[in-house]
């Protein structure tokens, strides 16, 4: 019987060098926020001002938290649509509540705490739906969250119409309204919430079982089943913390807007998905951390700063975001197939 | 030894039926501890099922089992490895993302503190270096687990199972996607873990492995255990019987006789830089030709070349039926020239669609019909049925039946019948038989058989030299991307021996 | 695509855009312009006139468009500040989401005018410029009315109604019945057809009122963008007619659209209530004027608009937004 001697390694070394250098998107993205912010500050000096980087840095922060959330979903190779929508029902339900222009506990001082309270509660609810007909129902995520998006956007601007007049909800408390630029001593409140975020994350992906799990159910739910991991539970976990997440986000925004809206952040689904892949989570699991995420916004929101900075026209800016989202997606694509062998 | 009286794991009276339809029916066995199990059986006779019953993925309607005299009552995966039985998966459940340390531990990681979830790193290491040291795995628990080969996947795999101290383990096809280094380090690794009297249990469809290796063979049929013997007690034909159920007269067919030799396809000289070097050969009508070789001898490449799948910008001419042919995939179909190809489940076949749309694919792309021609739904039927018929295809219902629903085998004959609805004239093979059941493999020799006996020529590529020399009129061997010789039949049968020495020479002289 | 590739890709993208402001920064005063959207002529029309008005006054305008997002132009009132503008002129969607725009400017010293939408109450500082929209619509309705009793006879009038979450849309509304309570003598209402500024909506509600009320003889829309439905459904109802003609509906528009414009020069209409694009530009640019030479500005700052009719088409033309659009798609 002729039988099959080894396979020579042809293309074994070029495979792995291309794996290498595509599993290390970290480089790419640092290398294009280099050169973008030379190119823009020969352009418009006074851009590299620390006043300026200080303001992107600060500007971020809800974005990167927003980012971390859907991270969370995008390892188990999920994706959560609904972030944005989300985002909307949280700010109008607290404003509803936080509200000196009629709100239920308007002047109380329990305002503020129920307020914050609102915001992750309604953000961890929607996000637990999500994640109960993932895991439970087995039902397609992007069809989940796209249904839930239109679901709950539709109930935040019926919600905000029938507690007021108009569509938005203004006259928060200032006790609230400082979580968006106030300080506790020298540092900005939101940088101090963020780093908890960006912390408690990166431990968890990194230094749990729990997170180690989110990886395993990404690349392969059954051999996780079979290897012991609870799929369920853990699947119902990140889109539950991927709602609550969104729900934190909405809170910084809208302490920043002082208002409460529906359509609180409803243009920032491409930008929250976009810079995870930029970074370098996988749209198709398995893959990414917090450190990708905070690339993938610091890139995203530079470029943005950046044409805003020059004043180009917003067909322009999206044109240019959306190439560099298409591009890293690609790039995402690439590195699957070389690295990953998974197809 | 006193194992002898109580068998390490035994199982008895098991049924099991998925919705309504019985699959396992009263199988039973038993394994004693350092023992070499083998568990044979075709497609569908229950091996998996069987399986994922011992190792608490399914559980049986009926029946109990028993490990070390001990009732075993598994409920799901995890029960199995605790009780001490290792199940390696036929798909290794590799998580490619992560290191080789997490793919070890991902179930029962070592926690910093007992009750919060935080992962102590360095026990994960200490722990997964000792296991790879167990068999002899040569990585870093750090290595990613997407550069490994196949062949150290399935041992990190089996790692991973030993390292919990089975007292059992259980292997489903394990050296499907291995190559021949990697075989022999595998059953060196099994060698030794026999000799740690840890039980073993090993399905495959490589008769002889299991032959050379087991100590006793289970064969499986139609979910019912038929055969429990020693393994020296048994020969080949008897466990081929045992699988298919019927005496094994001959496994081949008569090969055809050859009348006047009228040249289908003539290739002269054919040469493709790093791929093919001054290739010539003919075949006739009515003629089998086989095409033996190693891997990475270019046999599959010549294949791809003739029909125009890969470029051929080198020299050399390539003549159809007398004409001069410079081949694309288009014009071989439009030609009369069928190739069914190595990756038959990607490339071959629309598993959701019907058969008679399946059938029909090439029909469609074939001589005198393009985009703008309507399909004549009624024609389309008669041919598929024609085509079902001559093939012995055994399904319920051609128009309506997705392909999936059909055996193993009879999904093969469908990827073959496709191409035969245009009546093509050449007709390519390449590793017709590769992974499917002796039963399956029989139907599509008698099939091979008749269509050269119809006056078509045949091109068949493969790696079981038994099934070349049980076939072929000739066989041509290649190796290094050459013809280094032409064996003719001579009294009904071939020189083995001597296509093996000139197969592997040349990569010697090579080496 | 490789990573050389892509990032050459990236740096000759970072370069192209870097171009178009190399001849940056010579004009005095730099004018960030802040729309939410280009979604209709009105504020196309208002965009360009903002553009060509800057240019005239040797300014130099950076546009900013935040398409309907407020966190988004929020962050871009911010870079503005940081870029160090002049002055901003801003067009927000929401009435409170501006609010925190309006206190970053007035901390920075930076003047703020409010284009055409008046922001929320609030202790922050800001200027907004705005059509008087119940006064056009008042004076729109009068010169309809007059219309009306100089062909005598008795009117069933139908009014189309914005969204009333829009204050325009209520001024509107207000202006139509301030005139019409006085005149019933000649107008009776009968239908009001909420339309929320859409367009399917508005088509689907006139119908059935002219199904309801089919001597309906009288109407007036609060927007020109509605034109071609009203015309859809008064042709399904028999009524579209010329001035002049059998049948002819007494019509009046408000904006002064192109499509407006055309159907006034064509006899359909016969009055629309304009806001003078123009010199709502002017009195924006004018305040941030008067706010830097330290002159004290009043907090909202009204265009009177004008009514243009038949008998002063051709006088009046050459200010009506609606008609330079008209003239530049026509030739």
């Amino acid at each position: 019987m002729v039988s099959d001697t080894t396979v020579p390694p042809r293309k074994q070394g070029y495979r792995v060098l291309i794996a290498r250098l595509l599993s290390e998107p970290a480089f790419t993205v640092i290398g294009l926020l280099v050169v973008y912010t030379l190119a823009v500050t020969a352009a418009v000096p006074g851009f590299l001002g620390a006043g300026t980087l200080s303001a992107i840095f600060i500007s971020l922060l809800p974005l990167l938290i927003a980012v971390i959330g859907q991270s969370f979903v995008m390892i188990v190779a999920g994706i959560d649509l609904s972030v944005t929508a989300t985002m909307g029902l949280t700010s109008v339900i607290a404003g509803s509540v936080m509200t000196a222009n009629g709100g239920y506990l308007a002047d109380s001082a329990l305002a503020v705490p129920v307020g914050i309270f609102c915001f992750l509660f309604f953000g961890a609810l929607v996000g637990l739906f999500n994640g109960l007909c993932v895991a439970f129902i087995r039902m397609p995520p992007f069809i989940v969250t796209l249904a839930t998006m239109m679901f709950v956007s539709g109930a935040a601007v019926l919600y905000s119409s029938w507690h007021t007049t108009s569509v938005s909800i203004g006259g928060l408390p200032s006790g609230f309204t400082r979580i968006g630029y106030g300080t506790i001593g020298p540092i900005a409140f939101a940088l101090i919430l963020t780093v908890l975020v960006v912390v408690a994350a990166d431990f968890g992906l990194r230094r749990t079982t729990w997170g180690r799990w989110l990886f395993a159910i990404g690349n392969n739910p059954t051999a996780a089943l079979i290897s012991g991991v609870p799929v369920r539970a853990v699947q119902v976990s990140a889109y539950t913390l991927c709602g609550t997440c969104a729900g934190l986000s909405a809170m910084i925004y809208s302490a920043r807007l002082e208002t409460g809206t529906p359509v609180l952040s409803q243009n920032l689904l491409l930008d929250i998905i976009g810079s995870a892949v930029i970074g370098g989570v996988s749209l198709f699991g398995g893959r990414g951390s917090v450190l990708a995420a905070f690339l993938g916004v610091l890139l995203l929101t530079v470029i943005d700063k950046g044409m805003q900075f020059i004043g180009l026209t917003l067909f322009v800016v999206l044109s240019v975001k959306g190439a560099i989202i298409l591009l890293a997606a690609v790039l995402d694509a690439l590195r699957l197939r070389y690295a990953e062998g998974k197809s | 030894m006193d194992a002898k009286a109580v068998p390490l794991f035994e199982c008895s009276g098991i049924n099991k039926s998925f919705s309504g339809t019985q699959v396992l029916f009263d199988v039973g066995f038993a394994i004693k501890a350092g023992e070499f199990l083998g568990v044979i059986g075709e497609n569908g006779s229950g091996k998996s099922t069987t399986m994922n019953i011992i190792g608490g993925i399914l559980r049986p309607d009926s029946g109990e089992m028993r490990l070390n005299g001990d009732a075993y009552v598994p409920t799901q995966p995890n029960d199995a490895m605790e009780a001490g039985i290792g199940f390696i998966h036929q798909e290794l459940n590799i998580f490619g993302n992560m290191s080789v340390a997490d793919n070890m531990m991902i179930g029962r990681y070592p926690r910093r503190w007992e009750k919060l979830p935080f992962i102590n790193h360095r026990a994960k290491r200490l722990a997964t270096a000792e296991a790879l040291k167990r068999v002899g795995l040569d990585v870093s628990p750090d290595a990613p687990c997407w550069s490994l080969a196949p062949g150290e996947r399935q041992l990190l795999e089996i790692a991973k199972v030993v390292s919990q101290n089975p007292r059992m383990i259980i292997f489903d096809e394990p050296t499907t996607s291995l190559t021949e280094p990697e075989c022999r380090r595998l059953f060196e690794v099994i060698a030794d873990l026999q000799a740690q009297g840890i039980g073993i249990v090993y399905i495959s469809h490589v008769l002889s492995d299991v032959q050379r290796l087991s100590d006793r063979i289970v064969v499986l049929r139609d979910g019912h255990a038929v055969k429990s013997t020693a393994t020296r007690d048994l020969t080949r034909d008897g466990i081929v019987e045992a699988m298919v159920g019927r005496p094994v007269s001959q496994l081949y067919p008569d090969v055809p006789p050859l009348g006047e030799r009228r040249p289908v396809i003539e290739v002269q000289g054919l040469t493709q830089p790093r791929v093919l070097k001054d290739v010539s050969f003919s075949i006739a009508a009515g003629e089998v030709l086989g095409v033996a070789g190693l891997m990475g001898s270019g046999r599959s490449e010549l294949a791809r070349i003739l029909f125009g799948l890969d470029p051929h910008d080198g020299t050399g001419t390539i003549s159809y039926e007398g004409a001069p042919f410079d081949p694309s995939p288009r014009d071989c179909v439009s030609k009369r020239m069928a190739f069914l190809t190595e990756d038959r489940r990607h490339e071959g076949l629309l598993l959701t669609q019907s058969l008679t749309t399946n059938l029909e694919l090439v029909h469609l792309s074939g001589a005198g019909s393009g985009a703008h021609v309507p399909v004549d739904r009624k024609q389309q039927v008669s041919n598929a049925e024609d085509v079902a018929h001559r093939l012995r295809i055994k399904a319920r219902d051609l128009v309506r039946l997705p392909a999936k629903s059909l055996s193993g085998g009879n999904q093969q004959k469908v990827v073959l019948g496709k191409w035969l609805v245009d009546a093509p004239r050449l007709f390519i093979l390449d590793e017709p038989t590769r992974g499917i059941d002796v039963g399956a493999k029989e139907e599509i020799y008698r099939v091979i058989a008749e269509l050269a006996g119809q006056g078509l020529a045949v091109m068949l590529i493969s790696s079981e030299l038994e099934e070349l020399a049980g076939l072929s009129h000739r066989i041509m061997v290649m190796s290094r991307g050459m013809n280094v010789g032409v064996f003719e039949r001579q009294d009904g049968g071939f020189d083995r021996a001597a296509i093996m020495a000139r197969a592997t020479a040349a990569d010697v002289e090579a080496a | 695509m490789n990573r050389r590739e892509f990032t050459k890709a990236a740096l000759l993208g970072a370069v192209a855009a870097g171009l178009p402001i190399a001849s940056f920064a010579q004009g005095s005063r730099t004018i960030a312009v802040m729309f939410d959207s280009l979604q209709s002529p009105f504020w196309i029309s208002s965009f360009d006139a903002f553009k060509a008005e800057i240019a005239e006054r040797g300014w130099t305008m950076l546009e900013n468009i935040s398409n309907l997002d407020d966190s988004r132009q929020f962050q871009q009132v911010q870079s503005m500040i940081e870029r160090g503008v002049d002055g901003i002129v801003i067009v927000q969607t929401d009435a409170n989401a501006v609010i925190p725009a309006i206190r970053a400017a007035n901390a920075a010293g930076i003047p703020m005018v409010h284009y055409n939408r008046p922001p929320a109450e609030s202790d922050a500082k800001s200027v907004a410029v705005q059509a008087d929209n119940r006064t056009i619509m008042r004076d729109t309705v009068t010169a309809l009315v007059e219309e009306a009793k100089k062909q005598g006879g008795k009117y069933k009038a139908a009014l189309l109604i914005g969204d009333l979450g829009d204050q325009n849309a209520i001024a509107r509304r207000d202006g139509f019945f301030d005139v019409v309570d006085q005149n019933t003598d000649t107008v009776e209402v009968v239908a009001r057809i909420a339309t929320e500024w859409n367009a399917d909506v508005a088509f689907a509600g006139l119908t059935n009122a002219l199904q309801a009320n089919p001597d309906i003889n009288f109407l007036v829309t609060s927007s020109d963008f509605l034109h071609p439905q009203i015309e859809q459904a008064l042709k399904v109802a028999g009524k579209w007619h010329k001035r002049g003609e059998e049948g002819h509906v007494l019509f009046a528009g408000f904006d002064g659209d192109e499509g407006g414009y055309a159907r006034l020069a064509d006899g359909y209409l016969d009055a629309v209530g304009v806001q003078n694009v123009f010199f709502e530009v002017d009195l924006t640019l004018n305040a941030l004027q008067d706010m830097w030479d330290g002159k004290e500005v009043d907090d909202l700052l009204l265009d009177p608009g004008f009514v243009i009719t038949p008998y002063n088409f051709e006088e009046k033309r050459d200010e009506m937004w609606g008609y330079l659009v008209w003239k530049s798609q026509n030739g």
